[in-house]
């Protein structure tokens, strides 16, 4: 009974996650909040103390879990995750073993613990490795880049090869323009990096091959922290004098929560509430009861002493492997980041790359795509401006609306329309009218600054045929370009524009930009 | 038949036609078509309406049953004051005009420059046309169907299928400053039903836009001058730019029609090159030198 409901909630919150990503869309109100439930991530609050030493009000809904994880244990992994529900439900598909085969998997239930305390030991010194292995934020980055562009495929294309059949053409575009209208009112999504992030939320699911909820079990640092604030937990699992040991429960258990030679004791720390024990009681015994005691047994972590003192050794040698990277200047100016985000090294430290402002950016201007590793590794998924596929819509400032933990601060779209993100630049030996001395100027036409910043100038030029022409030559004005990028997008060229937008004069929320170094030579 | 039957016969036969009320404004209407109506100082509706009269009613141009396109110019995310998309109000008042002459349908849609949502919403095109009843629709990629231009530089053009499909066309563009070609008015809207890479056509850009036009013109051209934008174009941006002019411009031809709007701009025909380029290659149905022009001010 009580698992049916879980089952039932599992899908409902999988269900509101699902909305919520539909809804992150234009047009938006500030009051959809559809980043709250990447807020409900228990982490964040973990690392936002850290960086920080404050609960943050904003991350309320996490801290709500938090609040509840001690007396009830991990009913969050167990009940609301919509990565554990992906989790179960590719469980189904691959037919997960029971822990009578998987049982092998339990040596590496520390891991988690490593995992997590490796990313605050790496946290300390402001380095975000956490987010990416967020639970909330790999489901919002997979839905973002793999699922819903894959699903919008689909059914856009299936609806369309059922209109074409005559009879069945009337029905199929009503739905289709329903599923136009609800579902995917942009265009159809294609974004960059897709590869590994296919790979990564492929993997977690493909390891149910391995045990159920193997991501669960041994590697999500959610669970684990959640697992950690669960060892008194209050709310117990209680086998009645009735059982007769037949160790259903126990290999039947989503977590391998039970010990194998001891079915009338749970592991607190691993038990995430899923009841699927008192539903696999044999129904004539029914021993299995769910009661709170007020004097808990406490589960210890499993962690040994020297694991720690691996993990603590493994983090530093990580963290120094990531300071000794080449940081390029070449790649670097290319790193556009959406406007309002926070200084470079804060940005990093504070995203947690679950690419929502990508998202939201699809139905404007396009311009945000997961970024990839260029010098460091910890560039890897922050958006970034690819500003050849699309570009930051002049009226548009809703990706610092929706980015939950504040990387990328909300801004009024008039702040947003005088803060630049970066500068245009012509290149003259591709730009048309430099050359191949003709009309074009199609990025002065889509400049969207009400004074313009690209302008030109009329020049004769001598053809080599003797023929004299006059054309209109762009260039820019550097202090009206904010780095919107249409120019780029919009430049007829086939291939690379003759105009490109870097990070030159940004200028980062929160931050004054900063002065440029005095010209040692007194010019 | 003596002669005296034969007149009584004639007289009751001219007695009855008269009776039976034929069309004698209309047929008057058709011979004294003035090539282009200038109606001025009213508000959108008004001034359609109008100019819809000296043209001799809606249903010369629109009949019963037409499948009609309205393609008004709403290919950037701005609000209607800044005169950068077609006045929402007229696109309305054309939709409802059309769908009073026993039109079947009106779609109006364009191929926008900024994202196309925001484009359709902001420019309140979307919300006002669809109140006045027509289907307004998103532009679908896989809609446009390559045609045959041949002309001087372009061989074929991808065009939007709904618009070679309609009955009748009619353009719908605002009249505003543009830097590549001076201004841009109903020829140069016309790229709204155009696919492929538009970026291209900005190179020899008269020749290029006169070879397509060439082959897809509309039915009429009503160019609105409600709002007119005075530079910066074609986006604007800056309320400055926007001069009220309460102005519309209607004619059956599209080169006339943009050649009537230069006025607005104080420019001739040399001084925006595809109206010059149109009319040296004959698209114009009237010779711009003896322009029948019919111009209205409304009180």
């Amino acid at each position: 009974m009580t698992a049916n409901i879980r089952k039932v909630v599992q899908l409902l919150a999988l269900g509101f996650f699902v909305v919520l990503f539909l809804l992150a869309r234009y047009p938006y109100t500030e009051r959809t909040e559809a980043d709250i439930f990447l807020r409900f991530s228990p982490l964040i609050p973990l690392f936002d103390f850290i960086q920080h030493f404050r609960f943050s009000t904003l991350f309320w809904p996490a801290l709500v879990i938090l609040a509840l994880t001690p007396f009830l244990g991990r009913f969050f992994c167990g009940w609301l995750c919509p990565l554990g529900t992906a989790i179960d439900a590719a469980g189904k598909v691959v037919k997960s073993p029971s822990n009578r085969f998987s049982g092998k998997w339990e040596k590496l239930r520390w891991l988690k613990f490593g995992i997590l305390l490796g990313c605050i030991l790496l946290a300390l010194f402001s380095v975000n490795v956490w987010g990416y292995l967020d639970p909330l934020s790999i489901f919002n980055r997979a839905l973002t880049v793999v699922f819903y562009p894959l699903g919008t495929l689909f059914v856009d294309q299936a609806l369309l090869a059922a209109g074409r059949i005559p009879f069945l053409e009337d029905p199929a575009m009503f739905v289709y323009d329903t599923f136009k209208s609800l579902v995917m009112p942009e265009t159809q999504a294609h974004h960059q990096g897709l590869l590994w992030i296919a790979l990564f939320i492929g993997g977690i699911l493909g390891l149910e091959r391995l045990s159920r909820r193997f991501w669960c079990r041994n590697l999500c640092p959610a669970g684990a922290w959640l697992g950690f604030l669960s060892q008194f937990r209050m709310f117990e699992r209680i086998v009645g004098e009735a059982c007769p040991i037949c160790n259903k429960c126990q290999t039947e258990c989503k977590m391998d929560a039970i010990p194998g030679g001891d079915v009338k004791h749970t592991s607190k720390v691993e038990c995430i509430d899923c009841f699927n024990c008192g539903k696999v009681c044999p129904p004539k015994v029914k021993a299995i009861t769910y009661r709170w005691r007020w004097s808990p047994y406490h589960t210890p972590v499993d962690m040994t002493r020297r694991q720690v003192l691996q993990t603590s050794a493994g983090s530093l040698a990580a963290l120094g492997l990531l300071q000794i990277g080449l940081p390029s200047k070449d790649s670097q100016t290319r790193q556009i980041r959406p406007p309002g985000a926070l200084p470079e090294e804060q940005f990093a430290d504070r995203c947690i790359r679950c690419l929502e402002c990508v998202r939201i950016c699809k139905s404007n201007g396009g311009c945000l795509q997961p970024d990839q590793i260029r010098s460091s590794l910890l560039e890897l998924w922050l958006p970034v401006a690819a500003m050849r596929e699309g570009y930051c819509e002049y009226n548009c400032n809703l990706c610092g609306i929706v980015c939950p933990t504040e990387a990328i601060l909300p801004m009024t779209l008039q702040e947003k329309q005088h803060l630049p993100i970066g500068l245009a630049h012509f290149d003259k030996d591709l730009c048309i009218p430099f050359a191949q001395n003709s009309d074009c100027i199609v990025c002065e036409e889509h400049c969207p600054t009400p004074d313009k910043a690209i302008k030109f100038e009329i020049k004769e030029v001598l053809l080599p045929n003797g023929v004299k022409r006059k054309v209109k030559y762009p260039y820019v004005i550097r202090d009206l370009c904010i780095g919107c990028g249409i120019c780029e997008t919009k430049c007829p060229l086939p291939g690379q524009a003759g105009i490109f937008v870097t990070t030159e004069n940004q200028k980062r929320a929160g931050a004054t930009a900063p002065e440029p170094a005095a010209n040692p030579y007194g010019g | 038949m003596n002669r005296r039957d034969f007149l009584a016969t004639t007289g009751a036969g001219v007695l009855g036609a008269s009776l039976l009320s034929p069309p004698w404004d209309r047929l008057l209407a058709q011979t004294q078509m003035p090539h282009a109506v200038w109606v001025e100082n009213g508000e959108p509706a008004q001034l359609l309406a109008a100019a819809l009269k000296e043209m001799g009613g809606i249903s010369h141009f629109i009949s019963r049953g037409d499948v009609v396109v309205v393609k008004p110019n709403m290919g950037w995310d701005r609000a209607p004051q800044y005169a950068a998309n077609t006045n929402p109000e007229l696109v309305a008042a054309v939709v409802t005009a059309c769908l009073g002459a026993g039109a079947k349908t009106v779609k109006v849609f364009d191929r926008t420059c900024n994202n196309p949502l925001r484009c359709y919403t902001n420019s309140q095109i979307e919300e006002k046309a669809k109140i006045a009843g027509a289907d307004v629709s998103q532009v679908r990629e896989s809609r446009f169907v390559n045609k045959a231009i041949n002309g001087e530089l372009i061989k074929e053009w991808p065009i939007y299928k709904d618009y070679l499909e309609a009955d009748k066309v009619i353009n719908l563009p605002i009249a505003k400053h543009h830097s590549l070609s001076g201004v841009t008015l109903g020829m140069k809207n016309l790229m709204g039903v155009m696919g492929g890479n538009r970026g291209d056509i900005h190179n020899n850009f008269a020749q290029k836009l006169v070879d397509i036009d060439r082959t897809i013109l509309p039915t009429l051209t009503i160019i609105d001058a409600y709002r007119i934008l005075t530079a910066n174009g074609p986006v604007g941006g800056n309320l400055a730019h926007v001069k009220q002019t309460r102005t519309l411009i209607m004619s059956p031809c599209l080169v006339t029609a943009d050649y009537v709007a230069l006025e607005l701009f104080g420019l001739g025909a040399d001084d925006a090159g595809f109206v010059g380029e149109a009319i040296k290659r004959g698209l114009n149905t009237y010779d711009v030198k003896k322009l029948n022009l019919r111009r209205v001010r409304l009180a």
